[in-house]
């Protein structure tokens, strides 16, 4: 196969198309494991195969899939045949940043292959979890392991070629209830990003224990507290809705396809604009962020992005200062075109695809927020005169241009004069990105940073999930509106 | 193609039955292709060609699956994928409820709402669609973004409890057209669905678009003042809020599991305004209908909200099963949600803005990143986007910046609404994770409520 889609790379190429590359998933595995209430209601495993073909013509892409293993040449040709079609209408002739032509593998660290872990021994697992969340006030209980195992074959017509195999483990337990109003509440725990290794390793079942031991007696608190305040307060965010403030109002927002417009149809725009860069103060001086794909452990690592670039570590916001984006090869040089200048040196390796059957695009890798100096929670909280501790993510909307956003949390705890006084139920928060950011008082210290995924980010036309991650601090934000 | 998609499920249930197996068969071929717009070119031309079978194995209560994205010829590798799935079982774990395997007791096929000259469209075809949806209107300032995709979809089921078969095949197209301002960042939208290629009208993408053109080019736009609004939703934000509520609302599992927003004891109780009707209506191609659910219950129209009074849950095979519930005809891919219309004349978007009213009203055409906040009260929050309008009661019309709402859906469909159109359309609301599923939710063209809350006013775009 592999032969042949070399010689079929380098036909497509010989027939005018100025790039060409073709990625085969020989296989991608997927299992899934949902236990609910004690049933296992979702017992059932996955398997793709396929080719992606993408061929630029003329300044334009076209793109074509199938799973007909015995086809490709087909599949070539109507990729050729779709750009031949999109060149009929350029507004700027695509053009791709250069790179060197990769010739690698890459395996992503796993100490146990998870798919060799027998069936039942992960149904037990579940069985532990269920077991443990099956405590008084908890109406629902759910677990889920997700295993996914591929392997990814890139080739294009500058020479590169790139072997993958990636070895994810997803994992969560919820416990829902409803309070004496009959509304519902949860508490959730993803596993995270654990260890250096993501393998059946990582299933850690003494800390699954002591998570719903922590779940259900947050959520009993939830159950018969009063509703969150409607007011202006210091909010303080733990990792676990921390992760999806970076996610929503910094990632998805330096996505450099969204900034340039590619996403208007759907996704939406950007507030930032090419000339924000190196001058626009994104955040407090207390913040800064980075793409960081060379992480170990982590859905956001991947060795090499879908144009074949290697992973990186990037800088976005230092020191509250916007300089960098999430950017692949098409994308920096269609910005520095338009820029007149140099914004982005290179692609910063960041364009994906979920799948075979789908076009890479700018993706998140790890968008990391570095720790602070401003101490662990416990002290962040006694420097904190009337506030909010927020986490778990139970809703959010963010507008169109991710200018402004709306979350809704599982859990608050009320802070007066530096001290935790109460649980709070329906706690909401919201803002404008910028304001909200510059406001960022306290940055938590090494203690309070931790490594979490994003298992369901959607985005583009055909849509596509993708996973990643995010690594961040507690941080705490000043003068918030909650409760609306 | 109808003969070699059942001749090979009925290989596979033969050689599940001797095996003696429990085996459930659903197989889906999409042909879809997907021309996307941006920055007034072609930003990406795709085709894909896909085959998925998904094969479920029951043995008592226990139940396990397997899918797989593969290619038909590699007959061995999906025989093994079939033993495979009979050894998951085997390791499974019981459930605490009979699951239904479910006997078909006659064939069905259905494709009627496939049409060959929508499923099989050109490039080229596409390509001149749009072009005469935004004759004109583009400019280095105003550039057009959108998609147009299009295709055919074939599911066909079998199981070992008979030979008999259901077939549906369909076609779809979802087109967007998007017009955004590269300065000012405003975004204007029309939309149109088809089940046929006579549903395409690139004219009447080109009238909305050309209308809104007209006001944003010409009108400052501003920040509104928070407080109540007369709100007047367009097409997708109703449909958007349906398929919300057809989630959170009337699912009889999710009743039972504690978030839903209506409850057993809502039954026969007027809980919305007398002015929401919706039905489950399968006779409604536009909508790209299953007549016979996946059980083989047929599927007949079928009321939800009759005049604002709630008349029943939606009950799947397998939410029936585990609850004890009767299953409702609702195994299916998607429903077909349609919400009759009023007495409001208005059948475009010049004909509401020209229409006389009393006090000001914001035009909401579409509600952006709707997320639930409380599914047990029904609490939604979602941000404008694409043109909204603040019509006023002396004729003129604003531009304002986006708004965000956070409101109940029961507030929003009960006592406050004030007028929806007679006129009615199918509103696409289909999405492309996944296998391709086209949906359509047949809704009033615009729907009037009294006194929402705008809890967030942009002040830029």
């Amino acid at each position: 196969m592999l032969e042949q889609l070399r010689h079929l790379v380098e036909h497509t190429r010989a027939q005018g198309a100025s790039y060409v590359d073709a990625r085969w998933y020989p296989f991608e595995e997927t299992q899934s494991l949902v236990m609910w209430n004690g049933n296992l209601k979702d017992n059932s495993f996955s398997r793709e195969s396929g080719l992606g073909v993408r061929v630029l013509f003329g300044g334009a892409w076209g793109f074509a899939a199938s799973s007909f293993a015995g086809e490709p040449s087909a599949v070539f040709s109507k990729a050729l045949e779709n750009a031949r079609a999109a060149a009929a209408r350029v507004t700027f002739p695509i053009r791709l940043a250069d790179r060197d032509a990769v010739r690698a593998d890459f395996v992503s660290p796993c100490t146990i292959d998870p798919f060799t872990v027998a069936l039942r021994d992960k149904v037990g697992s579940l069985q532990h979890m269920d077991a443990a969340m099956d405590q008084a006030g908890v109406a629902q209980r759910i677990g889920r392991l997700t295993f996914v195992r591929k392997q990814v074959v890139f080739l294009d017509s500058e020479k590169a070629e790139i072997d993958k195999r990636i070895t994810e483990v997803f994992a969560q337990m919820e416990v829902d209830g409803n309070d004496a109003q009959g509304t519902s509440h949860e508490r959730k725990v993803r596993l995270g990003c654990r260890g250096l290794t993501r393998g059946w390793e990582s299933i850690d079942e003494p800390w699954f224990s002591r998570q719903a031991e922590r779940l259900v007696e947050e959520l009993n608190q939830v159950l018969i507290a009063e509703d969150c305040p409607k007011e202006t307060r210091s909010v303080i965010l733990l990792p676990d809705i921390m992760h999806l403030q970076t996610h929503e109002t910094i990632g998805h927002a330096l996505e450099l396809d969204r900034i340039l417009g590619y996403e208007l149809s759907f996704a939406g725009g950007s507030f930032v604009t090419l000339a924000d860069f190196g001058r626009l103060r994104y955040g407090s001086a207390k913040l800064t962020a980075r793409a960081n794909a060379t992480m170990p452990n982590s859905p956001g690592s991947f060795g090499f992005d879908d144009d074949g670039v290697p992973a990186q570590n990037t800088l976005l916001i230092d020191k509250g200062i916007l300089v960098g984006a999430i950017t692949g090869r098409q994308m920096v040089e269609e910005a520095n075109a338009k820029a007149g200048h140099v914004l982005f040196p290179g692609s910063g390796g960041c364009n994906r695809a979920t799948s075979f059957y789908r076009v890479p695009i700018e993706r998140m890798t790890n968008i990391n927020i570095d720790p602070g100096s401003d101490g662990t929670l416990s002290e962040i909280v006694s420097r904190t005169e009337r506030g909010i501790v927020l986490d778990g993510d139970r809703s959010w909307s963010i507008g169109s241009n991710r200018e402004q956003f709306h979350f809704g949390c599982e859990i608050g705890w009320l802070v007066d004069n530096g001290e935790i006084t109460r649980v709070v139920k329906n706690s909401t928060y919201k803002g404008d990105t910028v304001r909200f950011w510059n406001s960022l008082s306290a940055v938590g210290d090494d203690s309070t940073w931790d490594l979490k995924y994003v298992d369901n980010c959607g985005k583009g036309q055909p849509n596509q999930i993708m996973q990643l991650g995010h690594g961040i601090p507690v941080c705490r934000f000043d003068d918030v509106t909650i409760g609306v | 193609m109808i003969d070699q998609v059942l001749q090979t499920l009925h290989d596979l249930r033969t050689y599940a039955i001797g095996k003696g197996y429990e085996i459930e068969f659903l197989y889906q071929e999409e042909n879809g292709s997907l021309m996307r717009f941006a920055n007034s070119a072609i930003s990406l031309n795709t085709s894909e060609h896909l085959i998925r079978l998904n094969i479920q194995a029951t043995l008592d209560r226990r139940q396990a699956s397997v899918g797989l994205i593969t290619d038909l010829s590699r007959a061995d590798d999906i025989k093994g994928t079939i033993d495979m799935c009979w050894e998951m079982v085997q390791h499974s774990q019981p459930l605490t409820y009979q699951p239904t395997v479910p006997t078909y007791r006659t064939s069905f096929t259905d494709e009627s709402a496939f049409d060959r000259p929508l499923a099989e469209m050109s490039s080229e075809q596409k390509l001149a669609y749009f072009n005469e949806a935004a004759l004109g209107l583009e400019s280095p300032e105003l550039k057009l973004s959108g998609i147009f995709s299009s295709g055919s979809n074939t599911i066909a089921l079998m199981n070992t409890r008979s030979d008999h078969s259901l077939y549906f095949r369909t076609s779809d197209a979802q087109v967007t057209a998007v017009l955004a301002h590269a300065g000012l960042k405003w975004e204007l939208i029309a939309e149109q669905s088809a089940q046929a290629a006579p549903d395409l009208d690139p004219a009447a993408l080109h009238r909305e678009l050309s209308f809104l053109a007209d006001r944003f080019e010409s009108t400052q736009p501003s920040q509104l003042p928070l407080g109540a609004y007369d709100i007047i939703f367009g097409p997708a934000a109703i449909a958007e809020m349906l398929g919300v509520m057809n989630w959170v609302g009337f699912d009889g599992g999710l009743m039972k599991r504690g978030y839903s927003f209506l409850q057993a004891s809502d039954l026969g109780r007027q809980v919305f305004s007398p002015l929401f009707t919706l039905i489950d209506d399968p006779d409604r191609l536009e909508t790209f209908p299953f007549r016979v659910d996946f059980t083989g219950i047929p599927r007949r129209p079928w009321p939800i909200v009759d005049q604002g009074t709630f008349r029943g849950f939606l009950w799947s095979q397998d939410s029936a099963d585990e609850f004890g519930a009767t299953p409702t005809g609702h195994t299916v891919a998607h429903k077909s949600l349609a919400m009759g219309g009023g007495d409001a004349q208005a059948c475009s978007l010049p004909d509401l803005v020209a229409k006389r009213r009393d006090r000001d009203a914001l035009y909401v055409p579409f509600l952006h990143y709707m997320n639930v906040v409380n599914p047990t009260k029904g609490l939604i929050t979602a941000s404008s986007r694409f043109g909204a309008l603040l019509l006023r009661k002396d004729g003129s019309v604003g531009i304002p910046f986006n708004v965000r709402l956070t409101q109940s859906l029961l507030d929003i469909f009960g006592g406050r609404v004030e007028w929806l159109t007679q006129t009615t359309l199918p509103y696409n609301t289909t999405h492309s994770y996944g296998a391709r599923n086209p949906v359509a939710i047949i809704v009033p063209r615009y729907m009037q409520v009294h006194g929402l809350e705008v809890s967030h006013s942009n002040p830029s775009f």
